[in-house]
């Protein structure tokens, strides 16, 4: 049926070299103070396409400064970033998003009273000469919205009537507006309920298998195994480990983020 | 009351045990047409319709019309206002939850990722705070729920709900289901296979419909299967019948969870086919391998038919020994179709025993991967009995 001539072929020719492409973003000898206290030392961390890589870390490791430093919301103190195999500099958040870097802070940064559509075009409308173009807008929401399998009653509700899950799931879709190459995920799951957890986790999976590369920041182990293909963690400030997450044993982890020693044979 | 009485002395209890036939008939299969149910009960079409008319009256079945090859017909299924069934599939690497009327017609659902080597404590915990939550999305109290369904990816003992193959499932080895999630939500709870369940489905629902033999092959982080012969599951001594997935594949091969060497699970479960490739391509999860097998990527399509052509010489034995009227292959694997199935079933004309009628046929799940946790909805549904109401309605 599917007369496949790879059959005759060598293992490697005509095929997509997967792991020669580029990361999707690097970062290399990433460091950050703030004042005398040194919130990232030396950090390296690369996501690929198609991949979703969780950091994980304990209140004040680094997570979230690690997040500035990739939304360019905080500009390091050395370190280079790496987009798409070209060396560059994160000096502001708009020029991240011009990168291909989007960011969702725990916030949301969604405005209450202004509904779906409103929300998802804020400082990016469509326009149709002078105007704003509201059918295009609402057309393409709809279209967002299905792509990522989102369930909002309505793309004309507010926001303030939508759950924390909807929410979220209205912020990552703005981002992917832009087509970006890597989404930044700040701990999407803090404060959901399970129902709301799983549409988000869901929303992940899927956002990973469109071709994004996603970094998810969370503290929610459970959350993070459940969707990442990697996971690093930071401690201190400082990379304290790398685990492949379908492999990885949760105490192995949390092992990582406490500092415990771990007996020989057990690391990795 | 709905018992298995079929022909009393009087005309008042012929009709009863009629009614308690057609009740069961619809209940069975869902939604089915009075034609059908003539042909399932042995009854006339004057009877059923007549039987049909006085249940509808008394609510316990509705009728729809529908058409079947191009006729007019009427479409017969619970009422649904009977209340609903809730189902729960727990999975390697997700769990799903649905909740259907009682013509198993889905109402809601969600799907919930896992983490690998999750425990029964906190999957038991989501699960009853998941089913509560979609309760509460169709408006309707807890107390309309009838049962609940729960596949689970390990032999089960249906009488108790306990994995008796504590090895496969090391989280979920002491979980006691039924009575964690039952005292829980206050309903009776219902456990098998995750895989037995499937067939379950295939065979009411999907695919296997109105066939009395199949055999229900689920490819993912696990193998399982879920056979049926005339019409009903096979469960074996102590639930562990199908476990096709720990069957030998490798002679002296490595290690399995379940305690043997060279499991056919250890050569084509999804973490077998994501290290044949980790060298060349990486980190790859099962669908990402079915992606690039379908966009041609050679490593990857090789991969998926090796595992078609391992499958299907585990599965010439079951079929040479059953010979099953289909063979169903669901899962994340099965997205791979062709590619998949085309070596899959080379492997099993050559190898099952040649029969008149060609080789068995085998197909894709029908039920778009939901087989299972529609399973469990039938699970739910067939514990419940409908009360069919006695004596003469007028």
């Amino acid at each position: 049926m599917n007369g496949r001539a790879g059959n005759r072929r060598g293992p490697l020719e005509g095929e997509p070299a997967v792991l020669a492409e580029p990361p999707a973003l690097a970062l290399h000898g990433v460091t950050h103070s703030y004042g005398a206290v040194r919130a990232l030392v030396d950090v390296d961390l690369d996501v690929r396409r198609h991949e979703v890589v969780a950091v994980v870390g304990e209140n004040g490791a680094g997570k979230s400064t690690l997040v500035g430093v990739m939304s360019g919301v905080l500009v390091p103190d050395a370190g280079e970033v790496v987009v798409d195999g070209r060396e560059t500099q994160l000096t502001s958040p708009g020029q991240a998003r011009g990168l291909g870097i989007a960011t969702v802070f725990q916030d949301l940064a969604l405005c209450e009273d202004l509904d779906v559509v409103e929300n998802l075009f804020l400082g990016q409308e469509i326009r149709f000469g002078p105007l704003l173009d509201e059918v295009a807008m609402e057309r393409e929401a709809q279209r967002l919205l299905a792509q990522l399998a989102v369930r909002v009653p309505s793309v004309r509700a507010p926001v303030a009537s939508l759950s924390g899950g909807q929410r979220q799931a209205v912020a990552i879709a703005r981002a992917l507006l832009g087509e970006p190459r890597v989404l930044v995920l700040d701990e999407p799951t803090a404060a959901l309920g399970v129902t709301q957890t799983a549409e988000v986790l869901t929303l992940i999976e899927r956002v990973r298998d469109a071709g994004f590369g996603v970094v998810l920041a969370s503290h929610n182990l459970t959350d993070v195994q459940a969707v990442a293909d990697r996971v690093v963690v930071l401690r201190r400030g400082r990379l304290n480990g790398e685990f492949d997450a379908d492999v990885a044993g949760y105490e192995q982890i949390v092992a990582a983020i406490t500092g415990v020693a771990i007996g020989p044979g057990e690391g990795r | 009351m709905a018992g298995e009485r079929t022909s009393g002395g009087s005309q008042t209890s012929l009709r009863e045990a009629n009614r308690a036939r057609i009740v069961s008939a619809v209940q069975h299969r869902g939604s089915i047409t009075q034609i059908e149910l003539a042909g399932v009960t042995g009854l006339s079409t004057a009877t059923i319709s007549n039987i049909v008319k006085e249940l509808v009256a008394a609510g316990v079945l509705q009728t729809t019309p529908t058409s079947r090859s191009g006729r007019r017909a009427q479409e017969v299924s619970l009422a649904r206002n009977l209340g609903l069934v809730a189902g729960v599939h727990v999975g390697e690497r997700e769990m799903r939850v649905a909740l259907a009327d009682v013509a198993l017609k889905v109402v809601a659902e969600q799907r919930l990722p896992l983490p690998p080597g999750h425990r029964a404590d906190s999957g038991l915990d989501r699960a009853a705070l998941l089913i509560e939550e979609l309760v509460e999305t169709v408006g309707a109290p807890i107390g309309e729920v009838l049962a609940i369904g729960v596949g689970i990816p390990a032999p089960v003992d249906t009488r108790t709900g306990r994995v008796t193959a504590p090895r496969i499932l090391a989280g979920w080895a002491e979980a006691d289901v039924p009575a964690v999630l039952g005292d829980r939500l206050g309903l009776p709870v219902l456990v098998d296979n995750d895989s037995n369940l499937g067939a379950l489905a295939e065979a009411r629902l999907g695919i296997g419909r109105g066939l009395s033999d199949l055999l229900w092959v689920g490819l993912g982080h696990g193998i399982g299967m879920g056979v049926v012969v005339d019409g009903a599951v096979v469960h074996g001594r102590r639930g562990a019948a199908g476990e096709i997935g720990h069957v030998l594949d490798v002679e002296d091969g490595s290690t399995c969870r379940c305690g043997l060497r060279g499991c056919l699970e250890g050569s084509i479960g999804s973490a077998a086919l994501a290290a044949r490739l980790a060298t060349t391509h990486g980190h790859l999860a099962l669908r990402d391998i079915v992606g690039r097998a379908l966009a041609g990527d050679a490593a990857c399509g090789r991969v998926v038919g090796d595992a078609g052509r391992r499958l299907g010489r585990a599965l010439s034995t079951a079929v040479t020994v059953l010979d099953p009227d289909v063979v169903v292959i669901d899962g994340d694997l099965a997205g791979a179709g062709e590619v998949l199935l085309g070596p899959l079933r080379t492997e099993l004309e050559a190898r099952a025993v040649p029969a008149e009628g060609g080789p068995v046929r085998v197909e894709v799940s029908g039920l778009g991967g939901a087989a299972r946790v529609r399973g469990a909805l039938v699970l739910a549904l067939d514990a419940h009995r409908v009360g069919v109401p006695i004596g003469s309605l007028t």
